[in-house]
C-alpha cells in the first residue's frame, strides 16, 4: 500500500511549504481565531487562584432599550458555580466607563473585588445580595467573590468568574 | 518580568525558539506572566485544532483556556518548544474530541460534521476568494478525506521549525532529515496538478 503513494515518503520541497502558506490562508481567513482570545486567556492565567471555584458563565444576553435619550445597550450575564449563582447588569456610563449591578444567589453579604491587570475594586453585597460597582474602566476584568473566613458546609469558598471584556 | 523580551527585540536573528525557551524556563521558576506572553503565539494553531474536530466557537474557546490552564502542572516535563508545540497540540486534540463526544447527542447522527471543513457561518460571504489559485486550493481541500482535512488544517499553522515533532506526534511519518510529505499533504498536491 505504501508504495503505491511514493510521492507521501519525499522530504517536502518549496512547494509543499507555500501549499501549507495557502491552506493556512485559506483557514484564516474564513474562520479566524477571536482576536481578544489571547488576551483573555492570558489574563485568566495571571490571575488563577488554584482554591477558588471558578464559575461558568451561563447566559449572556444584549438588551436594546429605547429610553429617554435614545437606544441605550446593557448586557445581562449569568455565571453559575456550585455555591452561588451570579447575574451581573452591564450599561454604560457617559464618560466611558461602565455600571455594574449585581446579585448574589442565594442572597448573602460577601465581599466583592473587581479585578483589572492593574487595579481592583472592592464593595460588598447587601443582605439581598446585592451590589453595584457605579464605575469601572473599559478592559479586561474579572469578578471574585471572596472566601468567607469561617463557611458552613463548603459554602463561603472563593468564586471567581472568568474574564470579561467590558 | 523576565528578560526573555529582549530576545525577541534583536532584529535578524533565528530567535523565536530561543525566546520560548527562555520563556518556558522563567514559567516554570515561578514567573506568573510568562506563559501568557506565549499564548498569542501558539493559540492559532490550537484555535484551529479544535475547530478543525468540529467543535462551535464556544466550546473551542472553552477549551483552549482548559488546555493553557492544564499546562501549568505538565510544564515540568516538557524539555523544548516544539515539544510544547506538540503537548499543546495533542492536548487539545484530546480535549476537543472529549467535549465533541460529551455534546454528541445534540447533534446529526451522521460522521460528516465531524471533520469536514467548517461552515465559516456567519460572515462567510466576506470571505471572498479573489483568484483562481485559491479557488482552486479551496476546491482541492474541500476533496480530501475528512481526516486528511483535519490534519492538513492543523499541520498549515504548526510555526515551521515545530513542523516535523508535532508531524510526527500526529502520525505523520518523517524522514531521517526532515519532514516528509506525508499522505494528505501528497494527495493535495496532486489534485491541485490536474
Amino acid at each position: 500500500m505504501m508504495s503505491s503513494d511514493p510521492a507521501s515518503h519525499e522530504p517536502m520541497d518549496d512547494l509543499d511549504w507555500e501549499i501549507l502558506d495557502g491552506v493556512r490562508e485559506l483557514f484564516g481567513g474564513a474562520d479566524p481565531m477571536p482576536a481578544d482570545l489571547p488576551e483573555r486567556i492570558r489574563f485568566s492565567l495571571a490571575m488563577r487562584d488554584l482554591e477558588a471555584e471558578v464559575a461558568r458563565l451561563v447566559e449572556a444576553e444584549q438588551q436594546h432599550m429605547a429610553g429617554a435619550r435614545g437606544a441605550e445597550r446593557s448586557r445581562t450575564i449569568t455565571f453559575d458555580s456550585d455555591s452561588l449563582t451570579i447575574m451581573i447588569r452591564i450599561d454604560a456610563n457617559s464618560d466611558g466607563t461602565v455600571r455594574i449591578d449585581g446579585w448574589l444567589a442565594p442572597a448573602q453579604r460577601r465581599e466583592i473585588e473587581m479585578q483589572a491587570i492593574t487595579d481592583t475594586l472592592r464593595v460588598s453585597s447587601d443582605d439581598q445580595g446585592r451590589f453595584a460597582f457605579p464605575s469601572v474602566p473599559a478592559g479586561t476584568v474579572r469578578l471574585v467573590i471572596l472566601a468567607v473566613e469561617h463557611g458552613r458546609d463548603g459554602a463561603g469558598r472563593s468564586v471567581v468568574t472568568p474574564a470579561l471584556v467590558l | 518580568m523576565n528578560e526573555c523580551g529582549s530576545i525577541a527585540a534583536r532584529p535578524g536573528r533565528p530567535d523565536r525558539g530561543e525566546r520560548i525557551a527562555c520563556l518556558m524556563k522563567a514559567a516554570r521558576d515561578g514567573d506568573d506572566d510568562a506563559l501568557g506572553q506565549i499564548v498569542p503565539e501558539l493559540s492559532p494553531v490550537l484555535w484551529h485544532v479544535a475547530r478543525a474536530a468540529g467543535l462551535s466557537s464556544g466550546d473551542a474557546e472553552d477549551v483552549l483556556q482548559t488546555v493553557w490552564a492544564s499546562l501549568v502542572a505538565h510544564l515540568g516535563g516538557i524539555r523544548d518548544p516544539a515539544a510544547l508545540t506538540s503537548w499543546l497540540v495533542v492536548t487539545t486534540r484530546r480535549e476537543a474530541w472529549r467535549v465533541r463526544e460529551a455534546g454528541r447527542r445534540q447533534l446529526p447522527a451522521d460522521d460528516e460534521w465531524l471533520t469536514t471543513v467548517p461552515d465559516p457561518g456567519p460572515g462567510s460571504e466576506d470571505l471572498v476568494i479573489r483568484d483562481e489559485q485559491r479557488q482552486a486550493l479551496w476546491a482541492a481541500v474541500r476533496q480530501l478525506s475528512p481526516r486528511c482535512q483535519e490534519l492538513i488544517r492543523i499541520v498549515a499553522f504548526i510555526p515551521r521549525p515545530d513542523y516535523q515533532a508535532v508531524a510526527a506526534e500526529l502520525g505523520m511519518p518523517t524522514g531521517s532529515i526532515g519532514p516528509t510529505r506525508g499522505r494528505c499533504l501528497a494527495k493535495l498536491r496532486a489534485l491541485l496538478a490536474n
